[in-house]
């Protein structure tokens, strides 16, 4: 009965805070930064879990582990559609290399960081070690600009350039990000035992070309003649729910999975349009329903832990300005643009929550869910802070 | 490209798709599970597999003139235990948590398909059809299993009080129908008009009433089996103010929901979604709350609040159109899961011991049906066409019938387990075959989009 109790709230939850969190704006000022970013429903989340009402205990969320899935599947999904190529092209190449460059390197320092921190917090092992930073690193490099929603219009108007280029290269280093997650995949069979090398080169790599060949050629069966959008609906949902679960059972990941297909069916196929109308049409309860998941299993360990999520979110923090200050060395064109530019990338968005929530499915351990908690507090700490930030970023744009 | 050609090269691809999708299911089933994360996998997978796999098969059904839903139920059967076994019944057992959403979503439909106005209008018809198809159902079928009951291997060793009580329970059941399947072949018909409305009415009406007749039945069938003078009339009453009170939740929530379209109407879907499973849980919880904490037996069925919601918004408010169309749209993933697993759920271990007497009854069940029907049309003065096809829109059984079976199976123990396995069995073989007698209903009559196209 609890199982049902627990997912009735979250659907219920789920929806009025879509309405409260995207739509109206009754409350004060200062709360807007948290309201704006749904992250109210992760400390919903911790109050079902098992730290609190335990409504969403261990179980409850195992046996719902088919619909995370397919949140994690939808999510991976519609991030694709935003690599369209036709689109992309609109915009200068070295605007694509600038978000490129400044994941890149946000990744790169992360990494470094936290590889070599790691063993000083934690005991863990080489492998685990380096999954850990790979994703957290994954995590950093993504960017999402909701902080600009609370800045004026005059700001805003005043620097249109910058504005401009902090929404591109908020929407392409997330690329990096999953591109650098898909490794960290390959050392999940390697935890059960098999031979890394052999895993890798001979079984993973093919099973992951004539997986994805199948799934493509499939997707592209049902695309072949033109449906109504009732029969795409159904198209749609079946197909994320067949991807994520053959994802997960095969130890991929869902939210990659989903994120190459949807790569390749914005550039492939003429029914683009309609596919995203249905992706989009849930896509803020969808990512809802996931920070009450995460919330569910997010263990606060004690005042330490803080303290760390902090360190993280400097380390991120030096990551972007880095990132940020590189991108003018890119050309004449990329001077233009102040060197403090990592101010306005600090706010992170929903991507992060979606690949530590993949991570802590794959990877289920005590120490993962520390990690992931950590991380968690990381990114309200960004997100919190993004729109002061980028506020004075532009404030030195109207200087 | 002719016609033909176009349809052809439509089935090759649909093929070509159920043979991808055999490969993957192959391939997914040939792996080693070692982590619960995998085999979470392998259960979503397989849901998706199966609602693929049904939408592919209805529309290889439907280029053959036969209703969708037989694709998905036989999507169901194929891909359920009893053939590939590709769908464990442990599966099933997990996914009826999106089994109930899905039924209180087609409920909500059903309701919202009600007008007041033609049930007013043919009212004379539709209580004339219930009491003849009811009362000719149970008679016939009672005879029918008192007849021949004792040739029959599972219903031999039965004396003569049992084996009557056995056929007034297996006729009673026998009257149960499937508002969610006339619902789905009504709306992939599109199919509208007096006839149209008549038979979901009578479908509708029924399913309440069988209810009560049931409860009534058993009261009777206890002083037959074990003695005893007196009907029980708490058992009655208590079941009337069950339907009462869930009639006037789903007012309520009719009220709610048409407040919601008044005031917000974005995200409606979601919201209804919200309102299908809370329905389909909150009662559940309810019912288990009043037998435990305060030892009352009160039970609110979903299904009926769920109808009365969609018919209070249809009739008494301003936005039924708004609502049926909404409820449209998510319609198909809704009916391609449901009656997929529906079809996975049928027990054909019963139908291949008893197959025999299973297609006795549902012949004499079929003779019930038309000749009650018939009747009430004739007495009605009903177009002789409405007369001679409705009984073919009474033949889908499922969930209310296999319910029923299950507490009569309880309840008498004696002869339970016999009632189970050949009610069963009757609903597998109605359950394959009333939808497209329901559909050849809709198309004889000309109430069918189908039809309309063809004239």
């Amino acid at each position: 009965m609890k199982i049902f109790f627990a997912f009735l709230l979250i659907i219920f939850l789920s929806f009025s805070g879509y309405h409260l969190s995207f739509r109206k704006f009754g409350i004060p000022l200062f709360a807007r930064t948290f309201y704006l970013t749904g992250l109210e429903f992760l400390f919903l989340g911790l109050l079902l879990g098992p730290q609190f009402f335990n409504i969403l205990d261990v179980y409850t969320c195992s046996v719902l582990a088919p619909v995370t899935a397919l949140l994690l599947g939808w999510i991976g999904m519609l991030f694709g559609f935003q690599f369209e190529i036709s689109k992309l092209r609109r915009f200068p190449r070295i605007d694509f290399i600038a978000g490129l460059l400044e994941g890149l390197l946000t990744l790169v320092v992360v990494f470094g960081g936290i590889y070599f921190t790691l063993p000083m917090i934690l005991e863990i092992s080489d492998y685990m070690r380096i999954v850990m930073s790979v994703v957290l690193a994954s995590a950093a490099a993504c960017t999402a600009q909701t902080g600009l929603a609370m800045l004026s219009v005059r700001q805003i108007g005043n620097n249109q350039s910058i504005v401009k280029i902090l929404r591109y290269l908020s929407s392409i280093d997330g690329l990096v990000a999953m591109l650098a997650l898909m490794p960290v995949f390959m050392f999940l069979p390697r935890l059960s035992g098999m031979t890394a090398t052999r895993f890798l080169i001979e079984y993973d790599f093919l099973v992951a070309i004539v997986s994805f060949a199948g799934i493509l050629i499939l997707y592209n069966l049902f695309l072949v003649y033109r449906r109504e959008q009732s029969e795409l609906n159904l198209i749609i949902i079946g197909m994320v729910i067949f991807i994520s679960g053959f994802s997960s059972a095969m130890n991929f990941s869902p939210l990659l999975s989903n994120f190459f297909v949807g790569v390749c069916l914005v550039n492939l196929t003429g029914e683009k349009e309609k596919i995203y109308t249905t992706l989009v049409s849930i896509e803020k309860p969808v990512y809802l329903l996931l920070l009450v998941f995460l919330g569910s299993a997010w263990y606060l360990q004690n005042f330490w832990a803080i303290a760390i999520a902090a360190g993280y979110c400097l380390l991120r923090l030096l990551g972007k300005m880095i990132g940020g200050l590189s991108i003018s060395f890119l050309g004449p064109r990329m001077k233009a643009y102040p060197p403090t530019l990592g101010l306005g990338l600090v706010g992170q968005g929903g991507l992060p929550f979606a690949i530590l929530f993949d991570f802590q499915q794959g990877f289920q351990s005590e120490v993962v869910d520390a990690v992931v908690g950590i991380a968690l507090i990381s990114i309200i700490i960004s997100d919190v802070m993004s729109p002061t930030l980028v506020g004075r970023l532009l404030k030195k744009g109207d200087e | 490209m002719t016609q033909a050609i176009v349809k052809k090269n439509h089935l090759l691809s649909y093929l070509l798709i159920l043979v991808f999708l055999a490969l993957f299911g192959l391939w997914i089933k040939g792996i080693d599970i070692e982590t619960a994360r995998q085999q979470a996998g392998v259960i979503i997978f397989s849901l998706g597999f199966v609602i693929l796999s049904a939408y592919v098969l209805a529309q290889i059904v439907k280029s053959f003139k036969l209703p969708m839903l037989t694709g998905y139920i036989f999507a169901g059967i194929i891909a359920g235990p009893y053939i590939s076994g590709f769908l464990t019944i442990e599966m099933v057992e997990r996914l009826s948590l999106i089994d109930d959403l899905a039924l209180s979503f087609i409920a909500l439909m059903a309701g919202g398909e009600l007008r007041l106005a033609l049930i007013a209008r043919q009212g004379k018809s539709i209580m004339l059809s219930i009491i003849f198809v009811t009362g000719l159902v149970i008679g016939l079928v009672v005879v029918c299993i008192l007849l021949v009951g004792h040739h029959f291997n599972v219903t031999s060793g039965f004396n003569f009080v049992s084996l009557l009580v056995f056929g007034i329970l297996t006729g009673v059941i026998c009257v149960a129908r499937s508002p969610s399947s006339a619902i789905a072949v009504i709306k992939e018909c599109d199919a509208k008009g007096p006839f149209t409305g008549m038979v979901l009415a009578v479908t509708i009406v029924t399913d309440v009433l069988i209810i009560i007749i049931f409860t009534i039945t058993v009261s009777l069938s206890k002083i037959l089996m074990q003695g005893g003078d007196v009907i029980q009339l708490t058992e009655i009453s208590s079941l009337m103010f069950e339907i009462i009170a869930s009639l006037i939740v789903g007012v309520v929530l009719g009220q709610a929901i048409s407040y919601y379209i008044n005031r917000v109407r974005k995200d409606f879907l979601l919201f209804l979604l919200f309102i299908a499973f809370a329905v389909a849980r909150l009662s559940m919880a309810f019912n288990h709350m009043m037998e435990v904490q305060y030892d009352i037996s009160l039970h609110l069925e979903p299904l009926l609040i769920c109808m009365s919601a969609g018919f209070f918004v249809q009739n008494f408010s301003r936005f039924g159109t708004y609502f049926l169309e909404s409820l449209e749209k998510m319609s198909l993933p809704i009916y391609a899961l449901f009656f997929s697993i529906a079809g996975a759920s049928l027990n054909f271990d019963s139908l291949i011991l008893c197959w025999p007497l299973a297609i006795i009854v549902v012949a004499a069940r079929m003779i019930g049906l038309f000749s009650g029907s018939w009747l009430a049309g004739a007495i009605s003065n009903d177009p002789p066409v409405f007369n001679r096809n409705a009984w073919m829109t009474y033949v889908t059984q499922a969930g209310v019938s296999i319910g029923l079976a299950q507490i009569a199976a309880r309840q008498f123990p004696e002869i339970g387990m016999h009632l189970n396995t050949v009610i069963l069995a009757i609903i597998a073989i109605n359950q394959i075959i009333g939808p497209i007698t329901f559909k050849l209903a809709l198309n004889n009559v000309g109430e069918s989009d189908v039809s309309s196209i063809r004239n």
